[in-house]
């Protein structure tokens, strides 16, 4: 190929799914293309227009809105327009309108159909973004389908564990189950006929059709097995397999070659296949006994957090799903220091603040936490277990990865490790007599979330903040002039206003100048109205029924924090991938041009609503 | 505009001169010129580069030529060409140097005049792109005079001239440099190129001119000879 155009193919190899195609098939691609050049503003297509070509965008971006004028997408260099035409013989499906001067290359519908005809991964990304509804622009901005891919790439003989167990049509239900119970299996084939399938038995029908219906248990299994069970070719991929299962609600699928039965597959063989998921890091978590063993799993959240943001997860996904992590680690804890110092003496409940209250974790995340006790609580007695107790979960959490919180604001420290009562004089001399240094204590503990113990102990407390708070005008212009302090990066001009100097020079710092004022606009909202969550998105989302914050306002907030938080978690991800330590300095230049105006836009909106906090709160005391 | 390109680029020194045209010239006359009053999106264009050993056509080669043609006003990289010529002298340093061409590399290359036969057709009808264009039509103009007896007359859109008038009806001093290929691309939004030789930068000016077109008109209804030179 000539050297002129591998500048092209070169640039289509940076972008997915294009990366996906074998290197000879993108070096002759360019070949393939034209080129056009549209100024911003220019409309490209509208609805049902006749639209022959792929449209990549080479430089510059677009906007997708439906026939509504609903805004879809918006797309940047190196993203892909025109898609839903080519499978809707070559109509435009959307308006699709410039944002910026642009250079676009086409690909000639054949020639798209040729590639997606002989490439499943090409095919399956953009029969995604053609035929999924498009919900909103930053989802399809962020649209991903990896995991998804990886089940594409899988056949269902790879995923077959073990050797197929199986029972003869004639055995009773009793020699079924203890079968199961000696093989370790939860699913049984029944054959006839040396190996013909009959039907197909699971746990599940064990306890639905047998205990549940107090059945004998010498009746024959042929009375409570699936007959002539759905069932699945060894060639096929795994994501046809997980498809027919959740299709068909079940959640074993016999592999049969030709009329023969060679194995089962579960929904475990697939969720298996993910090694990093969330929830077998949080079953290996619950069998464990020491925190060593424990941090090799939470060392593992990087990984699992670029792997979720590869699979297109939402930051409130991903944020939920690190939480859970650390939630499992404490409770496991919690139930080895039980277990070492024996059962609590009064009733307590473990309290998690901060980030993990709000279950927005990411790669990096310190402890705060607290210990809540209950009234009958005796210092002189009761003292040295809790002590012993928080010690042992804090420094066993320090030891996990969550290193210990520089404001000491732990269960670990004497000051948060109290009854109620004195909790309760905490919370009213903080919101009746607020000042600022107690505000930043505010930040943590108006953010906490139950973890492990007697629950109802926070339930009371609870009651009384939130409804102490709804009505302290004071106390809220407090926290309105504390969260004004958190400044937006954006200059008078929407430029960026950056870090200067130092280890982050020309740098924007994501969290306090993002992530941070959006959770204090969130909260004061939430304690404003009495809404007891504690979760930013759910706090916003509650908010909207209440006059203090207009539903515009709190969506496009909403949509603000998802791209600030994502950005930022791409941003960690993509540090983990060159091995640096993830941190929260966001250097600009490293966002595309349609990012930068993203997040320009995000940074103003925030500007907005903190201005319209001010309005609707006042700013006092500071 | 000078009145002797005015009079190169007349319908009357067209007939003129084709007379005296020979081989693939004569051939090339014989499709005619396209009609300024068509629109430009209905005009097909074919954007040339050329590297050659000096700036004297008098004197000095052509190396190479590479070339790519824009039909409703879309670049089709399909056509893209790129020849190697084998100029009569032995390549002096400096020319190596600039364009990273050697000796060695043309040795197996078509002479000029073979090179000539094959994009002549390619030419014809056309109106041709490029980035400083007497350049180009200098070199050409020169090698058809010289093998096929008269000199190539093809209307041309010189992308620097657009760029100047652009410039001049903003009414902006002009920066160093800012007529450059490189900074115009900049300027209008076009992703920069890593490599340059002929067809490189064939694409980039064919890029260019497209970009220019889309400032002046982005339906493409105006006609050519709003942008001829």
């Amino acid at each position: 190929m000539s050297l002129e155009l591998k500048e092209i193919s070169d640039f289509l190899k940076q972008h997915h799914p294009f990366d996906l195609l074998p290197d000879d098939v993108i070096e002759a691609l360019p070949k393939r293309l034209t080129a056009r050049y549209f100024r911003k503003g220019t409309k490209v297509l509208s609805p049902e227009q006749q639209c022959l070509h792929l449209h990549i965008i080479r430089t510059g971006g677009t906007e997708t809105r439906d026939p509504d004028g609903q805004l879809l997408a918006r797309l940047g260099e190196g993203e892909c327009f025109g898609v839903r035409a080519m499978f809707r013989n070559g109509k435009a499906a959307n308006n699709i309108t410039m944002l910026e001067d642009s250079l676009v290359y086409l690909l000639p519908e054949k020639d798209f159909h040729d590639l997606a005809g002989k490439y499943p991964q090409f095919n399956y990304f953009f029969e995604q973004m053609g035929g999924a509804r498009l919900r909103s622009g930053m989802q399809l901005l962020e649209k991903r389908d990896d995991d998804q891919l990886k089940l594409m790439s899988i056949r269902v003989s790879d995923l077959i564990a073990r050797d197929l167990v199986s029972i003869d049509i004639g055995a009773s239900i009793l020699e079924a189950g203890k079968l199961m119970s000696s093989e370790r299996v939860s699913c049984l084939l029944i054959t006839q006929n040396g190996d013909e399938v009959a039907g197909i038995m699971t746990d599940r029908d064990l306890r639905n059709r047998v205990v549940a219906e107090a059945r004998s248990f010498d009746e024959p299994v042929t009375n409570i097995m699936t007959p002539n069970p759905i069932s699945i070719g060894p060639d096929d991929y795994a994501f046809d397999a997980l498809l027919t299962m959740t299709r068909n609600n079940v959640r074993h699928l016999p592999v049969m070659k030709d009329g023969k039965a060679i194995g089962v597959i579960t929904t475990n063989n697939l969720l298996a296949r993910q090694s990093l998921s969330a929830v077998h890091m949080v079953g290996r978590i619950r069998k464990m006994t020491r925190p060593a063993d424990m941090a090799k799993v939470i060392a593992q959240i990087p990984e699992l957090l670029s792997n979720l943001i590869e699979a297109g997860a939402t930051s409130r996904n991903a944020g939920h799903i690190v939480t859970t992590l650390s939630d499992a680690a404490t409770s496991r804890l919690l139930q080895l220091a039980e277990e070492k110092f024996g059962p609590p003496p009064v009733p307590y409940v473990w309290m998690a603040g901060g980030s993990q209250g709000r279950q927005e974790q990411t790669a990096l995340s310190d402890q705060d936490n607290c210990l809540i006790l209950d009234d009958a609580y005796d210092p002189e007695q009761h003292g040295d277990y809790f002590k012993s107790l928080a010690d042992f979960v804090c420094d066993g959490l320090d030891t996990v990865g969550y290193i210990y919180c520089p404001g000491e604001m732990m269960a670990k420290t004497d000051e948060w490790r109290q009854p109620v009562r004195v909790w309760q004089q905490y919370f009213n001399k903080w919101i009746e007599q607020p000042e600022p240094k107690a505000l930043m204590l505010c930040s943590v503990w108006f953010d906490l979330r139950v973890i492990h113990g007697t629950r109802s102990i926070f339930e009371d407390l609870h009651r009384m903040i939130v409804t102490k708070a709804k009505g302290n005008r004071i106390f809220l212009a407090y926290m309105v002039g504390n969260a004004l302090t958190h400044h937006v990066p954006l200059g008078f001009f929407k430029n960026f206003v950056m870090i200067r100097g130092g280890e982050h020079d020309r740098t924007l710092d994501m969290k306090h100048n993002g992530v941070v004022p959006i959770v204090d606009i969130a909260r004061i909202h939430a304690l404003a109205n009495g809404i007891d969550v504690v979760n930013t998105y759910e706090r916003l989302e509650a908010a909207m029924a209440f006059p203090s914050i207009s539903k515009q306002g709190a969506s496009d907030l909403l949509d603000a924090f998802e791209f600030i938080s994502i950005t930022r978690l791409k941003h960690q991800v993509r540090q983990i991938r060159d091995g640096d330590r993830p941190d929260n300095f966001l250097h600009p230049e490293s966002l595309s041009a349609f990012e930068r105006t993203h997040l320009k836009d995000a940074f103003s909106v925030i500007k907005n609503l903190q201005a319209a906090l001010e309005s609707a709160f006042g700013k006092s005391g500071t | 505009m000078g009145l002797r390109q005015k009079i190169i680029d007349s319908d009357f020194y067209r007939q003129m001169v084709q007379r005296r045209a020979t081989g693939p010239l004569r051939a090339y006359y014989d499709i005619p010129a396209a009609d300024p009053d068509t629109p430009v999106r209905d005009v097909e264009f074919v954007a040339l580069d050329l590297e050659t050993t000096g700036l004297d056509p008098k004197q000095d080669e052509i190396v190479s030529i590479g070339l790519v043609i824009i039909r409703r006003l879309e670049v089709d990289f399909s056509s893209c060409q790129h020849l190697l010529v084998r100029p009569k002298k032995e390549l002096s340093e400096s020319s190596v140097i600039v364009h990273r061409i050697f000796d060695t590399d043309v040795e197996q290359a078509p002479d000029i005049e073979i090179a000539l036969a094959h994009i002549l057709p390619i030419l014809a009808g056309r109106v041709l792109v490029a980035h400083h264009a007497p350049i180009e039509l200098g070199f050409l103009g020169h090698a058809c005079k010289r093998y096929f007896g008269a000199p190539l007359q093809m209307p041309t859109v010189d992308t620097l001239v657009l760029a100047l008038r652009d410039l001049h009806r903003q009414g902006q001093p002009m920066k160093p440099g800012a007529l450059k290929l490189e900074t115009l691309r900049h300027t209008h939004n076009l992703p920069p190129y890593r490599i340059h030789n002929a067809l490189s930068d064939a694409i980039a000016a064919s890029g260019l001119f497209l970009a220019q077109i889309a400032k002046r008109d982005p339906k493409g209804e105006l006609e050519l000879r709003r942008v001829l030179r």
